[in-house]
């Protein structure tokens, strides 16, 4: 029996690559030393919000600011504002977004992927999902506990919860569009921690408080346009307002947002298609 | 995936959903059983769903405030209060807690739609024999005990009557009093007092009306009194002036509350029908506010007070903020100590 050349296996379709990649990487990803991190940076806020809690059902007296009383949806909003999408979603963008590719440069890994028949950008694409899958399946939840112990406290849960659905599709979506954008800095980049911290807690703060067109190179400019909480007015949370007073509209701050989240994960995904990863020896 | 990764996934959907489908059934109901929705809610007690006006007041941090000692060198007492301590064993400024009003709109047209909900210490027995001698007649109702006062067409009510509703059906309103639990009365209407008793002692009542509870939300917590309306409810029956009626349509919301303490400051809120119409309010309001500066001239504590005022708010919220300062108040005083001094009268100390 004469030996048939076996045939080179068929290039497996885009979509299924990516998925097997995300079934692949999801596991990894969730449970990596990251995870401690970020159990970390969302257990934060839950902890604050059952601290008030209790110290509410031991009678302690109301939180208040200038003699007034500060209520459970208010310091619901506050929360959202400082804890999770001005640190928690871009941080967390930057740990998981950047690793995405340069982990397993890092380890060295990249080449099993590589020689596998399957797109290069696919890979890219299915790891993305799984940060987003990873990222979103412990965030959200810790928002829904805050919210359930902390809107109770002189707040209505039915009267907040269109806010909560706004404050869940927000936090999705900033875990989307910083992820696609750490994506593509770590993928372009040779030091994309680094980088990626630089744009969080350097750029970012400084392009949105200045004047003029500088914002606009910023997500949180877009992302602030979307904070659904109409902020108490007379209150501390206006002077917050105040700080970030230039805010764009919602059809333009989610245009530009998904675009921005395009975008960068199409370049991401097309440098890992053609940059030629030199591991080092 | 592992079996630990979907357990840990299959995990954080439950909470996350458990939590949204939680917040979906207190959205559609107003609020969850067993009081699990919020904190106790003793300020909305007893107040019915379909309330088209709610006002609050904290009637003893107001009392205790710097500003009512103030106020009161001003002021004078009277003797009606004496009495009514005398008649009732009422004393208003130490008895009596909170006062919470509602106001009806909707099916029950007239200006008798309101009923107020008011704590402290009282002595129902006294309250009762008072009520009794001017003619009240006593039922009970769902277990609590009401007094209905007044006289309808026709004669005295009737024990009868008042349990047919017939008095009502008369077209006099008939004033009552319930003693909804120690240290809780209700005053108004007999029907709306018997509303009042069907809304129940939790609060949850009100909250079913997720419009009006998510305006309360907004301003009970800035002020020891409040006031929040839905204007097109409040309009439909208030028997308001037509010039007043024709501006309301431009405004869906209205909310109030003040800070007494040793000044008074506080905020108006409206919530108007576009960004137009809270434009054109604005503009009315800085109208107002110009011409009160022009009127006060030089006068620098007016101008001050004037200069306090702030509009706030931003597309279809309108708002102004103010404060009177304690300042103010001593030169109140100042006014009155010399226009007592004048006519000869004693200084209030």
């Amino acid at each position: 029996m004469a030996d048939t050349p076996r045939p080179a296996p068929r290039a497996t379709g885009f979509v299924y690559a990516a998925m097997r990649v995300f079934d692949l990487s999801i596991g990894e990803m969730l449970w990596s030393r990251r995870t401690v991190f970020m159990a970390l940076v969302v257990g934060l806020p839950v902890l604050i919000a059952i601290v008030l809690r209790a110290l509410q059902a031991m009678g302690a007296a109301p939180i208040s600011v200038n003699n007034n009383a500060v209520t459970g949806p208010f310091i619901f909003g506050l929360m959202i504002w400082v804890f999770f999408l001005r640190f928690s979603v871009p941080v967390l963008g930057v740990f998981y977004g950047t690793s995405l590719i340069a982990d397993e440069v890092e380890d060295k890994t990249i080449t099993y992927l590589f020689t596998r028949p399957i797109p290069r950008g696919a890979i890219l694409v299915g790891k993305y999902l799984a940060y987003l899958a990873c990222t979103i399946f412990v965030v959200l939840p810790s928002v829904v506990v805050v919210w359930l112990l902390i809107v109770p406290m002189g707040g209505s849960l039915g009267a907040n919860f269109m806010d909560l659905l706004k404050d869940l599709g927000l936090l999705a979506l900033g875990l989307a569009v910083y992820g696609a954008v750490f994506a593509l800095i770590g993928a372009a980049m040779k030091r994309p921690l680094l980088s990626g911290l630089v744009f969080v807690l350097g750029w970012e703060p400084i392009a949105v408080a200045m004047p003029g067109y500088l914002k606009r190179l910023s997500v949180a400019y877009y992302i602030q346009g979307l904070v659904p909480h109409a902020m108490p007015q007379n209150s501390p949370m206006s002077l917050i307002q105040d700080i970030f007073r230039e805010v764009p509209g919602f059809a333009e701050s989610l245009i530009w947002l998904v675009v921005i989240m395009v975008l960068c994960l199409w370049l991401a995904a097309r440098t890992v298609t053609r940059r030629e990863y030199v591991l080092e020896q | 995936m592992t079996r630990g990764t979907r357990f840990f996934l299959a995990g954080s959907a439950f909470v996350a959903v458990l939590g949204v489908g939680t917040g979906l059934v207190a959205y559609y109901n107003g609020g969850l059983p067993l009081g699990l929705s919020r904190g106790p809610q003793t300020d909305l007690a007893y107040i019915p769903a379909d309330a088209a006006a709610v006002g609050h007041a904290d009637v003893q941090a107001i009392m205790n405030s710097d500003f009512r000692q103030k106020l009161r060198q001003v002021l004078p007492t009277g003797e009606e209060l004496g009495k009514f301590k005398e008649e009732l064993g009422v004393d208003i400024e130490h008895d009596i807690h909170t006062v919470t009003a509602a106001y009806l709109g909707g099916d029950h047209p007239g200006i008798g739609n309101g009923v107020v909900i008011v704590r402290g210490n009282f002595n129902d027995v006294q309250i009762e024999g008072l009520a009794t001698r001017h003619g009240a007649v006593a039922e009970e109702y769902k277990g609590k005990r009401v007094l209905a006062m007044a006289e309808p067409v026709g004669g005295a009510v009737t024990p009868d009557q008042l349990a047919a509703g017939q008095i009502v059906a008369g077209g006099h309103p008939v004033a009552a009093i319930a003693f909804l639990e120690p240290g809780v009365l209700a005053l108004g209407e007999v029907a709306m007092v018997r509303k009042a008793i069907d809304a129940g002692p939790t609060g949850e009542e009100l909250l079913k009306n997720v419009e009006m509870s998510a305006l309360i939300d907004e301003v009970r917590g800035t002020g020891n009194a409040w006031f929040v309306a839905r204007t097109e409810a409040l309009a439909q029956h208030s028997g308001m002036p037509q010039e007043i009626m024709d501006h309301l349509p431009a405004v869906t919301m209205f909310a109030a509350s003040v800070h007494v303490n040793g000044g008074l400051r506080g905020q108006l809120r409206a919530e108007a029908r576009d960004d137009k119409a809270a434009e054109q309010l604005r503009d009315v309001i800085r109208g107002g506010l110009a011409a009160g500066k022009l009127v006060s001239g030089e006068n620098p504590k007016m101008n001050a007070m004037l200069s306090s005022l702030q509009i706030t708010g931003s597309g279809k919220t309108v708002g102004v903020a103010f404060s009177v300062p304690a300042e103010m108040l001593d030169l109140l005083n100042g006014v009155a100590a010399a226009h007592q001094l004048s006519t000869g009268s004693p200084i209030k100390k």
